[in-house]
């Protein structure tokens, strides 16, 4: 019988956001009561699922949308954004008190406030490592802004890089994740936006290293409805970025980036695939760490995984009901699923 | 609105209740539905809960509001609002109001007209509050207290000639009432000072007035299209105005949820739910969508659970009633290679983690990595171990080919920079000459043994082709005794038809024959329709076999009969026999197929299997620059960045492992082992990995003085090639000043740098064994430190520098001392 484990998390209102760091070691979960909270895996704990609370602060004076963590080569560091038009940047520090305590007491410490958003901002997410210490907020106002910590040991500086109007409000934001130098940096914005009829609701973004801004890619295939989630795909070795974006359905976008003779790259977004098992809107889209199985979570209750089989085509391998009691698999996938597990 | 209507109301205290009115008030009973049994006095609520009814009433008519008393404990108490204004209390059966007198109670206005609302207190269960329609000289609201002495006494009452169209009592503000009147006036009244109004709002939205559960200072209104959203700290206007599209019929506050307000419209199938957000600054938006109950008809009323999270009944026109969850939007997301976690309603998270079996049917090919990882793949010296590690069937064979090029070349000693040649390269098809082999071959009739006398198979042999064979591992094909070993070790490995095939292509059918008669009795039929072979052109053997080869199930012994039924030199049936090994087919085409037709073959299978993305193919192709493209077909549609990288870092000679392609993908892989922390991994996978490219990773630290600058270590190197090793440089060698000292046991520093004798033979003369507990480390921000081992001790008890009057928090500075 299949039942996931289950964290109470005593928030007081609406979770809307979990977010891991580099290791999948902490979890962070913010929420509606404004709160923020920090979880840490412990295996030897197996109430809770393992998960024990280790930090709860209240961090806005609104809902909190977003949290997300830095690499932690920047130390242990989270932002978060809110619907009280800030974002806030946090880092873990040892406590003055209890000096001589055994195990110090770690407490989160506010390091900078982005105020520059006049509305509520929707999402925030850190740069690959690779390009330094970079945050970039999208807010409803439709500007999507980059910062630049130029200095990573003083986290309570930050420069406004640049700022990208959109036409839409913003609802979600992703980075390409680039491991290394010669990819170019790319950005891709969502919007929620119900009205406007007729325009795209996703808009990429790529940098330019010779001019230092970021530019819109012209070619994207239109999306109609509104976006609530996006996310590039981890590319670990792939020829090709993969972007999911969580609309009606789940539309899967390929991107090439081609380098020409001159050094310049050109970009080819082709249309992948498109998920619509969920027959409702899909709230939430996730990919595995290598970014050839993706997990999304829809209207109709369920959390369902997909997987990229034969190059092309992608499949549901798993529907889970969000209580967590009943597990779906599909028949024609059975025989599929059972050799994997034999490994 | 017509008296038919029917609504719906959950008790406010009862978990597994709730009544449905129209022309009649019945009680009903919830329960979670039980297998499959069904019963026939339930009706369906959803897919997992059904109600039972308890109790009917009809006597009364024309009901025109109903309110349930929300006293803890109690039975179900109604307080019916009737056309005449009367307010009747009632209850289902026999209870504990009888003997208060409280049921059967009417409450009657001095005037009769229509009854609007009724509501009891939350606060003091004992006040119930009517509004009623316009009459001349009265008031329009009444508050009763229904157990005073006298029995139902008026406590207040407002709104002289007025029309009270909705009202409700605050949550938190004890006896105050809002009510909606007059078609233009809200009205905060204080039941304490009935006489005036404590606040109103000119307003027209007055219908349905109500307060949210959580909120203090939120109310909500409707008119026709269009909801408002007051708070009574600052009930000039409303603080929100949310436009809908048709006229709206009902609205209720979720009691479960913070400022969640469900809203029904006219003639829908669907409830609208709209989220207030709210700051402390007064300042409001909101996020809106609908649900669809999942029923056909249009929803006249609803009603939240008061106590389930998000839980709601729909009624219909036609009556039937539904049990609805709303989900929650569920957020997601998924920790590396170890779990998933989404939310699950408003405050519980549900996790899959990767010890759960079900995480294994997901197929998450990361997590099959790290399992790998762990056990030591691809850091193992002999290729053939790395494919042990591995269940997979072609990843093994890549390894033991790996390994057999690699035997190959060095018993060959070939010069050339890949050690891993493909079969292309082998017979001489590289690029410069793709559609020819460098080597002609000759034609040999060689007799098939057990098919008659006068019967040849032609077979081509060559000294390359010779070589190709054996990497292709059917280097017995041309050699009896092997080949009859070989037969023998697949015999026993129960690959019995494959043996047959090794067996007949190596032209020995006696042997094939015997194999299949000695094997089960599906083979043995088999057996008997081998024996009839005959080479005539014309018979009926061949015939029979051609049309009934292809319902045979194994293709080895569908390929037996291809090769047996062909056309003098056309083995096309053979070569496309897709299920079988692409080894096993590439040996064939050696073995049978001439030079210009053996070219064609290799050329069209190697792109074949460079489009699938077979690694299969790399044996064709060898570590060239030609298996890049196939490689990263077989990473983009598996994703195993893992074998890829580590074929790679194994195989590729140096020029070919620094280019982009192979530097992006072993760079990929190192990130992945970060991210597992498998450091140890990543680090012995790079000293495999440098000492294969020519590009040698520089010195990264020196020890120098701190007077002179110079450096310690080469200097005591020098004087340090006698037989007896100094063991500590404890001044520097140049200037003779004592080196810093450990700030804990106050001893100078220095490199304790015995050259081990025992370990220091002559292949590894330079290598340096200290101990790393006396090792220098300090810290980056107030520059003092000691020996490692030390440091180490110090901070297991502390957290500041050990050093005196400093303050750092060393160890706490340093991202990585969250694992230590």
């Amino acid at each position: 019988m299949f039942e996931s484990h289950s964290v109470s998390t005593d928030h007081k209102d609406l979770i809307h956001d979990v977010a891991f760091d580099h290791y999948g070691r902490r979890m962070a979960t913010c929420s509606s009561d404004q709160f923020i909270k920090v979880w840490e895996m412990d295996s030897d704990n197996s109430i809770d699922g393992g998960w024990k609370l280790s930090a709860t602060w209240k961090a806005h004076s609104g809902s909190v949308w977003k949290v997300t963590w830095a690499h932690p080569e920047f130390g242990q560091v989270l932002a978060s954004c809110s619907f009280d038009r800030t974002a806030a940047v946090w880092e873990e520090i040892v406590s003055e008190q209890n000096i001589y305590s055994q195990t110090g007491q770690k407490h989160w410490a506010k390091r900078t406030t982005l105020v520059d958003s006049r509305m509520s901002v929707m999402d925030i997410k850190f740069a690959p490592k690779s390009l330094g210490l970079l945050l970039a907020t999208c807010s409803v106002d439709g500007i999507i802004r980059i910062y630049e910590a130029p200095d990573v040991m003083n986290l309570a500086q930050w420069t406004l890089q640049q700022e990208v109007p959109c036409k839409h409000q913003a609802s979600c934001i992703s980075w390409n994740p680039s491991y290394t130098r010669p990819e170019v940096p790319m950005l891709a914005v969502g919007s929620d936006e119900a009205a406007a009829a007729g325009s795209s609701r996703v808009v990429v973004l790529h940098y330019s290293s010779y001019v230092r801004r970021w530019h819109k890619l012209e070619n994207v295939p239109s999306v109609a409805d509104p976006v609530h989630d996006i996310s590039f795909a981890p590319r670990l070795g792939r020829s090709y970025d993969i972007l999911a974006i969580a609309t009606r359905d789940i539309r899967l976008f390929s991107i090439c980036q081609l380098v020409g003779s001159a050094g310049t790259s050109r970009f080819e977004v082709t249309p992948f695939a498109t998920l619509e098992d969920h027959n409702s809107t899909v709230w939430r889209v996730s990919w595995n760490s290598v970014g050839n199985v993706l997990v999304s979570s829809g209207d109709d209750g369920s959390v369902r995984i997909w997987r990229l089989s034969k190059q092309t085509s992608w499949k549901c391998v798993g529907t889970i009901k969000s209580d967590g009691r009943r597990l779906l698999l599909p028949e024609v996938m059975n025989a599929a699923s059972l050799t994997l597990a034999k490994h | 609105m017509s008296s038919v209507r029917l609504e719906v109301l959950w008790s406010p205290v009862h978990k597994d209740k709730f009544i449905t009115w129209g022309t009649e008030i019945s009680l009903y009973e919830t329960s979670e539905k039980c297998g499959d049994i069904r019963r026939t006095d339930y009706v369906d609520l959803s897919e997992t809960s059904s109600a039972r009814l308890l109790a009917t009433n009809s006597s009364y008519h024309y009901v025109k509001a109903v309110d349930i008393h929300p006293m803890e404990g109690s039975e179900i108490l109604l307080a019916i609002g009737q056309a005449n204004g009367k307010v009747s209390l009632t209850t289902f059966g026999p209870s504990n109001f009888d003997f208060l007198g409280i049921n059967g109670m009417d409450m009657v206005p001095k005037h009769p007209r229509q009854c609007n609302v009724v509501s009891w207190c939350q606060n003091d269960p004992q006040l119930i509050a009517a509004g009623l329609d316009r009459y001349r000289s009265d008031h329009c609201v009444l508050v009763w207290d229904i157990q005073s002495r006298t029995g139902a006494a008026v406590v207040a009452e407002m709104g002289l000639s007025d029309m009270a169209h909705s009202l409700t009592w605050l949550p938190d503000h004890h006896k105050t009432l809002v009510v909606g009147m007059n078609n233009k006036l809200l009205k905060m009244i204080d039941l304490r000072d009935p006489s005036k109004a404590a606040c109103s709002s000119q307003t027209k939205a007055v219908y349905g007035v109500t307060a949210a559960p959580y909120s203090n200072f939120m109310l909500a209104s409707y008119l026709e299209s269009q909801v408002s959203i007051w708070d009574i700290r600052a009930f000039e206007k409303p603080v929100l105005t949310l436009l809908q599209s048709k006229p709206i019929t009902k609205i209720l506050w979720c009691p479960t949820r913070n400022n969640l307000l469900g809203s029904l419209q006219r003639d829908t199938k669907s409830i609208y739910l709209h989220y207030i957000q709210q700051m402390e600054e007064l300042d409001h938006s909101v996020v809106e969508r609908s649900i669809r109950p999942g029923v056909s008809h249009q929803i006249t009323s609803f009603s939240w659970h008061p106590l389930d999270e998000n839980r709601l009944l729909a009624i219909t026109l036609s009556g039937l009633v539904t049990d609805t969850y709303v989900s929650e939007r569920i957020t997601l997301n998924w920790a590396q290679s170890t779990s998933i976690v989404w939310t699950h309603g408003q405050r519980t998270l549900q996790s899959v983690s990767c010890t759960d079996s079900v995480y294994e049917m997901l197929g998450d090919i990361s997590a099959l990595m790290k399992l790998r990882a762990t056990r030591g793949y691809g850091l193992q010296y002999e290729m053939e171990e790395n494919g042990d590690l591995v269940d997979d069937e072609n990843l093994k064979l890549i390894w033991r080919w790996l390994g057999a090029t690699k035997r190959l070349s060095d018993e060959f000693n070939i010069n050339l920079p890949t050690r891993h040649l493909g079969i292309r390269s082998v017979l001489g098809m590289d690029k410069t000459t793709p559609s020819s082999i460098s080597t002609k071959s000759e034609a040999v009739l060689v007799p098939f043994n057990g098919a008659g006398s006068n019967c040849n198979a032609k077979v081509y042999r060559s000294d390359v082709r010779d070589k190709a064979l054996k990497l292709c591992d059917w280097s017995f094909i041309h050699n009896l005794p092997q080949l009859l070993h070989a037969v023998e070790s697949l015999q026993s490995q129960g690959e019995v038809t494959k043996a047959v095939a090794v067996a007949v292509f190596g032209l020995q059918l006696n042997t094939a024959i015997k194999l299949l008669s000695s094997s089960t009795s599906e083979h043995t039929t088999i057996s008997m329709a081998l024996s009839g072979y005959s080479n005539d052109n014309e018979s009926v053997w061949r015939d029979a076999c051609i049309a009934s080869r292809l319902k045979l199930n194994d293709p080895y012994l569908r390929a037996v009969f291809a090769f047996l039924t062909a056309d003098s030199d056309n083995y096309n049936s053979v070569l496309e026999e897709e299920e079988m090994a692409v080894t096993d087919r590439i040996a064939f085409a050696l073995a049978y197929l001439s030079d210009s037709k053996l070219v064609e073959y290799l050329n069209k299978l190697t792109d074949q299997l460079t489009v699938d993305g077979n690694l299969a193919g790399l044996i064709l192709t060898g570590m060239s620059s030609s298996a890049l493209p196939l490689l990263q077909q077989y990473l983009d549609s598996t994703g195993d960045v893992q074998s890829v990288a580590i074929f790679t870092m194994k195989g590729f000679p140096p020029s070919l492992l620094e280019s982009n392609r192979a530097q992006y993908w072993i760079s990929s892989y190192r990130e992945l082992l970060d991210m597992w922390r498998l450091w140890d991994h990543r680090a012995q996978f790079d000293i495999q990995h440098n000492a294969r490219t020519s590009l040698k990773p520089e010195q990264q630290i020196y020890v120098t003085c701190s007077f002179c600058m110079k450096t310690l270590s080469s200097n005591a190197f020098s004087r340090n090639k006698g037989p007896f090793p100094r063991t500590k440089v404890s001044c520097c060698p140049n200037c003779r000043k004592p080196q810093p000292r450990c700030s804990i046991c106050l001893i100078n520093m220095g490199t304790p740098s015995q050259s081990d004798a025992s370990n220091c033979n002559s292949n590894n003369g330079g290598m340096k064994i200290n101990t790393f507990s006396s090792w220098y480390t300090w810290c980056q921000t107030c520059r003092h430190g000691g020996h490692s081992k030390h440091i180490i001790q110090w901070f297991e008890d502390h957290q500041e520098c050990p050093v005196t009057g400093c303050t750092c928090r060393c160890l706490s500075l340093d991202a990585t001392s969250f694992t230590v």
